[in-house]
């Protein structure tokens, strides 16, 4: 009989505390696999986010990604435009604004945006802004929750009251809803309203084009996008031109410290409880079957197959119990995700627990080793088992 | 002597006025009490004013920007309207991001906000120490809850495991004792009280450890972050909801793990 398989027959013995056993691990390495999924998951899905709006390069006031005006946006977006490898160029600006409808009044950050081919959002559904509308036309891409909240779909009109500094006595502008759009760093819970540079700057009683406070450049194929930061930086050395990956590589620095902190001590102590208790359970087991062990040597079973089946018998543990957590650890990051996405403000497109490859490779692997670490003691235990004393000492016993 | 004091009183007339940099500022720029300071609002340079640095300050721990350089400094009021108001927006100089007042009674934190709210419906007014449903760290308290949850599952399973361990390594002294006339009820108590016992004893291992562990990871936050804010903090009624949790889990993993052999027949017990 292999070693595997004598083994699995003590497991099957043995099996309320192997399945005990197994339930613990599983749940451990749940949590395990969770907080690896944690360890990089608002960095994967913030990259994922700004990759997906289709802009490679964005434009700010400031050092940070602090929301103040551009001075002589206009120009510096016709500038940016020229630059060689540019593909595309949009100007944005938000607002708070109130929005009145039929149901009632609420309020939803408004976004104007600059005459382009490209649009930081993703249309679902109507035609979306025609730049070539009049200047006195007012069109809106409104988010997807819009039409339920609000009671207007595309094709309604809507009134829309800019509120400059938190409140406005502004007068309200009529505009018509030409598209349903998902805007990726929207807040969950809150609306937005995205419309032409011009219908903005209406709303806001402006006599000139207010100011954007971002300015997303597109890259053609092939381009390289650090040249092209340089190149942006060198027309306006008072602004700061950043590509998706310094973005990222911010965002790692400064907001996601906390989680990735938190996912390594967390995984730290889950694996070494783990380690701990499946230490722990195969060293008593042990001690509880050393006389069968004792037999089993004087039988003529070598050492090396005893260490073996002991071995085999923590990974039966281990290892039913790490896949088992794959799915729970599944199911549980569900659960965990929607709770932390309960946090004001959040981009909807925004998730924590964010699953990648390598997360599975290293969970595979802590667990791998801790199963090797764990039958360690229990196998020198064994190994080291006088047979003679140990059976006088059972039949006395 | 007056001739003096007038000339001490135009000296202090003239002097810069006065500025606290924060600790990091004063590290990074080299700035030490009596230093003149100039602070411009434009990039560029222009719309500058000079300041005398008058003290450094250990910057408030906020654990909403721990991640951040506290590079900062704090003028009179007056001074920062001075240097930073619009000269096109009039307005902009009678304008402040936000009041905090200390009240005499901060019990009554919350019914001096409705009252102010209710005065003045156009200003946002909160107690500092409300905690909103929807608030970052409420959010994070019920994750860091959840996650406990999940150990604790976790954990009873494995003690269910060693207890199960434990009751067949005595099935024979059960036996034995059943055989002399130990009612069940009595062995029961006893198993209970057994695991009543270790998870105890494991829940107080636990909060020693968090103790003992508690300012090394601070110390370690602390100085990765430059900050003084605590990250970890075991609190009396924390360890006792930690214990008050372990001790019944000890005490249904001790019965649940012997409940089969105690409603076994004895001489089965005996392998007979």
């Amino acid at each position: 009989m292999t070693p595997l398989a004598l083994a699995w027959r003590t497991t099957v013995r043995y099996r309320a505390r192997a399945i005990l056993a197994i339930v613990g691990v599983a749940v451990i390495g749940a949590l395990l696999f969770d907080m690896l999924l944690l360890s990089r998951g608002l960095l994967v899905s913030f990259a994922r986010l700004l990759n997906a709006e289709g802009f490679d390069v964005r434009i700010v006031a400031t050092q940070g990604l602090t929301r103040l005006p551009i001075p002589d946006s206009a120009a510096l977006a016709q500038a940016v435009r020229a630059v060689p490898g540019v593909a595309d160029v949009v100007a944005i600006r938000a607002e708070s604004a109130d929005v009145r409808t039929d149901r009632g009044s609420r309020r939803v950050t408004l976004v104007g945006r600059s005459g382009t081919n490209a649009n930081p959002w993703r249309l679902v559904r109507g035609p979306g802004l025609t730049d070539a509308a009049s200047p006195a036309a007012c069109e809106a891409v409104v988010d997807r929750a819009f039409p339920s909240a609000f009671g207007a779909d595309v094709g309604a009109q809507i009134q829309v009251t800019a509120l400059p500094s938190g409140q406005s006595a502004l007068p309200a502008i009529g505009c018509r809803i030409v598209g349903i759009a998902d805007f990726g760093f929207s807040a969950s819970g809150e609306h937005t309203v995205a419309t032409t540079m011009a219908a903005l700057q209406r709303a806001m009683g402006d006599t000139r084009e207010g100011d954007a406070e971002v300015i997303l450049v597109s890259t053609a194929a092939g381009a390289e996008r650090e040249a092209i930061v340089r190149a942006i930086g060198r027309l306006r050395p008072d602004v700061r031109a950043y590509s998706n990956a310094d973005v990222v590589e911010q965002f790692d620095r400064n907001g996601f410290a906390y989680f990735r902190q938190i996912s390594v001590v967390l995984s730290t102590l889950t694996t070494a409880f783990a380690f701990l208790l499946v230490a722990t359970l195969l060293t008593v087991s042990i001690n509880q079957r050393l006389g069968e062990i004792a037999v089993l040597r004087a039988l003529g079973i070598a050492r090396q197959r005893i260490a073996r089946m002991l071995f085999w018998e923590s990974a039966l543990l281990v290892g039913v119990g790490a896949l088992a957590a794959l799915p729970l650890g599944g199911v549980l990051a569900v659960g965990l995700d929607r709770l932390l996405r309960q946090m004001p403000g959040l981009p909807e497109g925004l998730h924590f627990f964010v699953f990648e490859p390598r997360a599975l490779v290293v969970h595979l692997a802590v667990f791998g080793v801790t199963a090797a670490a764990s039958a360690a003691y229990p196998i020198w235990l064994a190994a080291r088992l006088p047979i003679a004393e140990t059976l006088r000492r059972e039949i006395v016993g | 002597m007056v001739a003096a004091a007038a000339l001490l009183t135009l000296a202090m007339l003239q002097a810069s006025p006065a500025i606290l940099v924060s600790r990091q500022l004063a590290a990074r720029a080299h700035l030490k009490v009596g230093d003149e300071v100039t602070l411009a609002t434009e990039p560029n340079g222009g719309r500058t004013a000079t300041f005398r640095v008058t003290g450094v300050y250990e910057p408030t721990p906020d654990p909403m920007r721990f991640t951040a350089q506290r590079i900062e400094a704090r003028l009179h009021l007056p001074d920062l309207i001075a240097l930073a108001a619009d000269p096109r927006d009039p307005a902009s100089a009678e304008a402040i991001g936000a009041i905090n007042v200390a009240l005499t009674d901060p019990s009554g934190a919350r019914a001096f906000a409705n009252d102010v709210a209710s005065t003045v419906p156009t200003v946002v007014v909160r107690p500092a120490a409300d905690m909103r449903e929807g608030d970052v760290f409420a959010v994070i308290d019920r994750f860091h809850v959840a996650i406990s949850i999940v150990t604790v599952v976790g954990a009873t399973a494995f003690l269910l495991a060693l207890m199960l361990i434990r009751a067949e390594e005595r099935r024979e002294t059960i036996a034995v004792l059943r055989l002399i006339g130990i009612s069940q009820r009595s062995l029961l108590a006893s198993v209970a009280v057994e695991g009543l016992v270790i998870a105890t004893a494991g829940a107080i291992f636990g909060v020693a450890l968090a103790l003992a562990s508690e300012r090394l990871v601070n110390a370690y936050f602390q100085a990765r972050y430059d900050t003084a804010l605590v990250f970890i903090r075991v609190t009396a009624p924390l360890a006792l909801r930690s214990v008050a949790v372990a001790a019944p889990l000890g005490v249904v993993a001790g019965i649940a793990a012997s409940w089969t052999l105690l409603r076994r027949n004895i001489l089965s017990l005996f392998r007979r």
